[in-house]
């Protein structure tokens, strides 16, 4: 893991995202980036896949579905089975409503657990502070530097300042610092 | 640049062609179909005449919802959606004319509860509270009330919200939304009662209303998708792009998920409260043809967009949209047809004062029990199956079928039922979904396309999602 960065900041949306997509088609490969809200547009210009997370949230909803239809089945018409209302012991219409809430639950909340695991949210994580301004008025990007010559950080600095960069500084973590 | 659709003679063939088979399909339905009072003939043309005139009146209600909620993304596509309103002017007097033909007794649909009023010493007491709106004059009235205001919204709105270019203006725009919404959420709600609840006076819903408003929903959201995609191929609307068309496709899950929601909640509800005026409604449908329909319109207006248009990528797709679209169209249609069809299409020989009155509970229940060897539902059999299954065993399940035929030939099964959705269904649907473009291209090719001094002109061009 690497220890050595780089970090290029802007203070304007619009620069950035200028920024964004000139170091994309240029080739240049970023580590992190750091806006304190949301970029409209940014995961374009960055080049972003379309992200996963829904196909885990329908698989989570599908399990919720046959969790909550095997759950009620068995114990309606199997483990304890009574008659309600003349009703069939397995009277799918009255399993429907639960069904639905099961489904919206198991997708809702193995989402949110799918993307605090992904994203690192996890509680014990000790996040890596490149800058605390990026939650108040910056906006940066890093790049692992760990290994790489001076003329190519060089470089680096020259591509982040023809494209805007109000300031570039280089951050080193202790080994064992953060995760 | 005023952008105008031009209404060439190709496309009005074509039109004519689907118009000239729908014609076909009248004829037919009224020479092949003679019994009841040629009631297979009428109950399309109440189908689709109700159809097409909610599809036309939710266009209305979209852009008027819009323009009261800030929606300015919709612009672009807003003349689109409001000129589906052209077919009003066909469809509201179609919907009059059956209202004014029931006085003169040509047709059935009706004919349940004028029955009753007819002879109110054989009110049940359940009706009584509904007296006051089984009165002819009242009910056609009422109808009348309904199909003049459609059409005085229709061309009002259709004139005033293209020609929004200053603030003054605007705000008269939203005085003539707000009280479109007024009147459309009153007048939706009672046209369905009048005319579609009122076929069986004695079952009731109270979600009706929403449930054939969600059902407009679909269709007109589906056409708007659809014709708004033909235009872009066409040439026309340039500005137009999948971001757009995303927006109504994500209106148009949004819809297909509110109208299952109704349809469950109205099913599952007297399912489980199992009162006889209540679940007679789908004893009706059970086992005569409709009961498949049911699931059929179940599969094809929730199933599909459920798994289909829930990606983004499939509603900015114009393939996967169109092919969904034209599905839920056809879906909604075999729904209403679903409501419609059954009761004026069946007659009973059993009860020679009245040649066709519509069913009883028994009547039904043996009808119903004639055309399904075993009971497989458990919505038709509990109506009986509540007074025997209190006892948890499996023989229940035979006990109650058993039961029901017992019933069946202790009444005498003398009901027939003429309902069904065949050749003439699809002939007289097309028809009317000519008549439906026609006055659309009509009502679209009178003004330009697209009105670039509304002041939410840009925020529709830049929309992106």
């Amino acid at each position: 893991m690497s220890n050595k960065f780089l970090i290029g900041m802007w203070d304007h949306e619009e620069v950035f995202l200028h920024a964004a997509k000139h170091l994309t088609h240029d080739g240049v490969e970023i580590h992190e980036t750091l806006t304190p809200f949301p970029v409209h547009g940014l995961e374009h210009a960055l080049g972003y896949r379309e992200t996963r997370l829904h196909t885990a949230g329908f698989l989570y909803g599908i399990t919720g579905t046959t969790m909550a239809l095997l759950l009620m089945g068995w114990i309606m018409s199997v483990n304890y089975p009574i008659v309600f209302g003349g009703k069939p012991f397995f009277a799918l219409p009255s399993f429907i409503p639960i069904t639905f809430e099961l489904t919206v639950l198991f997708s809702a909340v193995g989402m949110v657990l799918t993307y605090c695991t992904r994203n690192k949210l996890f509680p014990g994580y000790v996040p890596r502070i490149y800058d605390p301004r990026t939650t108040d008025d910056r906006f940066a990007f890093v790049f692992d530097i760990e290994g790489k010559s001076e003329a190519d950080v060089a470089k680096l600095r020259t591509i982040c300042e023809s494209n805007g960069a109000v300031e570039i500084k280089t951050k080193e973590f202790k080994e064992g610092d953060g995760l | 640049m005023t952008e105008k659709f031009q209404f060439d003679s190709k496309l009005k063939k074509n039109l004519f062609i689907a118009m000239g088979l729908g014609l076909v399909g009248l004829v037919l339905a009224f020479v092949l179909y003679p019994h009841n009072s040629h009631s297979r003939f009428w109950t399309n043309i109440l189908v689709n005449s109700y159809y097409f005139t909610g599809i036309g009146i939710f266009g209305l209600f979209f852009v008027a919802a819009h323009q009261l909620g800030y929606g300015g993304w919709i612009v672009l596509v807003r003349r689109v959606i409001m000129s589906m309103s052209g077919f009003v002017f066909v469809g509201a007097p179609l919907l009059l004319l059956i209202a004014l033909l029931t006085w003169g007794n040509v047709h059935n649909i009706y004919d349940h509860w004028l029955h009753v009023i007819k002879h109110p010493e054989s009110l049940p007491e359940s009706m009584t509270t509904k007296a006051v709106f089984f009165n002819l004059t009242f009910w056609t009235a009422r109808i009348a009330v309904y199909a003049i205001l459609w059409m005085l919204f229709a061309r009002i709105i259709t004139k005033y919200f293209g020609n929004i270019t200053d603030k003054r203006s605007y705000k008269i725009s939203k005085l003539i939304a707000a009280m479109w919404i007024v009147v459309f959420a009153v007048s939706e709600s009672f046209v369905s009662w009048d005319m579609i609840m009122s076929i069986d006076p004695h079952w009731y819903s109270t979600l009706f209303g929403w449930y054939n408003f969600a059902s407009y929903g679909c269709g007109a959201l589906s056409f708007a998708i659809l014709l708004t995609i033909y235009l872009k191929s066409k040439g026309y609307l340039a500005q137009v792009n999948e971001n757009h068309i995303h927006d109504l496709g994500v209106f148009l899950f949004g819809f297909s998920i509110f109208w299952t929601y109704l349809w469950f909640s109205q099913y599952m509800l007297q399912w489980y409260a199992n009162i006889p005026e209540d679940t007679m409604y789908w004893v009706k449908r059970a086992g005569t043809g409709f009961h498949t329909s049911m699931f059929v319109s179940l599969a094809i207006n929730f199933v599909l967009p459920l798994l289909v248009i829930i990606k983004r990528g499939a509603k900015r797709n114009f393939k996967t949209i169109s092919f969904v679209s034209v599905m839920i169209i056809i879906g909604h249609h075999i729904d209403f047809c679903n409501m419609v069809m059954y009761e004026p299409n069946v007659i009973s020989t059993g009860h020679g004062e009245h040649g066709h009155h519509a069913l009883n509970s028994n009547e039904a229940t043996a009808l119903y029990a004639e055309n399904t060897e075993a009971v497989k539902e458990p919505a038709a059999a509990t109506e009986h199956a509540a007074t025997d299954a209190v006892t948890a065993k499996p023989e229940v399940k035979a006990a109650e079928s058993a039961h029901v035929e017992a019933h069946g030939h202790e009444h005498g099964s003398t009901a027939k039922s003429y309902a069904g959705f065949g050749l003439v269904e699809i002939l007289i649907f097309i028809g009317f979904t000519g008549v439906f473009l026609y006055m659309f291209f009509n009502e679209l090719s009178k003004h330009p396309l697209v009105n670039e001094q509304d002041p939410y002109f840009k925020e529709s061009q830049r929309h992106h999602i």
